[in-house]
């Protein structure tokens, strides 16, 4: 591990945690989305982490392949498997023979909380970033 | 070349630290990871071994589970207050093992230079 591998660290979590965002935000914008080119309402998806071991350059020289540090990465989206919820509106163009429409089962609160926790670890590995970056910086200092 | 025993125990420090490091913010950077469990070193054992042999493999740190930490229901243990101590820390005493390294290469300049400034 090397003090630039570790910025590749925080940048895959990075990532990972605005993806996280991104998938968050589409479940609120298609809260009411009652028709996809899918066919019925809209499925609320959900992301799925996993560790990942970044390879290294400098662990390749020793001939140790991979670090002993991972990153994450998000492996999946997947939708959530909750049935829609069912509203009585006769008049919707989406309405079944009984009259009912089909919402995306996404509660706004649950979103919220959701967003709420991938911004904070954004965050923390932003300020991770900025750790490393003394770390690069005091280690110049050698050099003077 | 210069052989300091006290430049190799600083180089050593150093190379512990940013390994260290790169756990913690692996810790960090999984702080959402399912079944992802913080690791560490030990810190002061690593130190000492150094002292012991100096080949490249018995060098290599070993990172282990933390014990001890609480569980969340997704199978995840990282503390996020732990760890960001732990940066912290581990960020202080890097930098006074670099400002303690440059002192000993000022020293060995001066030397160099016969005490007549760098």
């Amino acid at each position: 591990m090397n003090l630039f591998g570790m910025l590749d660290v925080s940048g895959s979590a990075l990532t990972a945690e605005r993806q996280r965002a991104e998938v968050v935000t589409a479940n609120m914008a298609n809260a009411e989305t009652t028709h996809t080119p899918e066919g019925g309402p809209y499925r609320r998806q959900l992301v799925v982490f996993r560790a990942q071991r970044l390879p290294q350059f400098g662990m390749f020289l020793a001939g140790m392949g991979r670090s002993a540090s991972s990153g994450v990465r998000v492996e999946q989206v997947v939708a959530d498997p909750r049935p829609p919820i069912e509203r009585y509106q006769p008049g919707h163009p989406d309405a079944d023979a009984r009259g009912y429409v089909a919402y995306p089962a996404v509660d706004p609160v649950e979103e919220t909380a959701d967003l709420l926790g991938a911004v904070r670890a954004y965050e923390l590995n932003a300020s991770a970033v900025q750790a490393t970056k003394t770390m690069i910086q005091t280690s110049l200092d050698l050099l003077k | 070349m210069i052989n300091d025993p006290a430049i190799d125990s600083l180089t050593r420090f150093l190379d512990l630290s940013v390994f260290r490091s790169g756990l913690i913010l692996s810790n960090m950077a999984n702080v959402d990871t399912p079944n992802y469990k913080a690791r560490d070193i030990n810190f002061l054992e690593e130190l000492q071994r150094a002292g012991d042999g100096m080949d490249l493999a018995s060098l290599t740190p070993v990172a282990h589970r933390v014990p001890g930490l609480i569980e969340r229901p997704d199978g995840n243990n990282v503390n996020l207050e732990r760890e960001s101590l732990l940066l912290a820390d581990t960020q202080m005493r890097f930098n006074t093992c670099v400002e303690l390294l440059h002192d000993r290469f000022k020293m060995l300049s001066s030397a160099i230079h016969e005490g007549s400034g760098s």
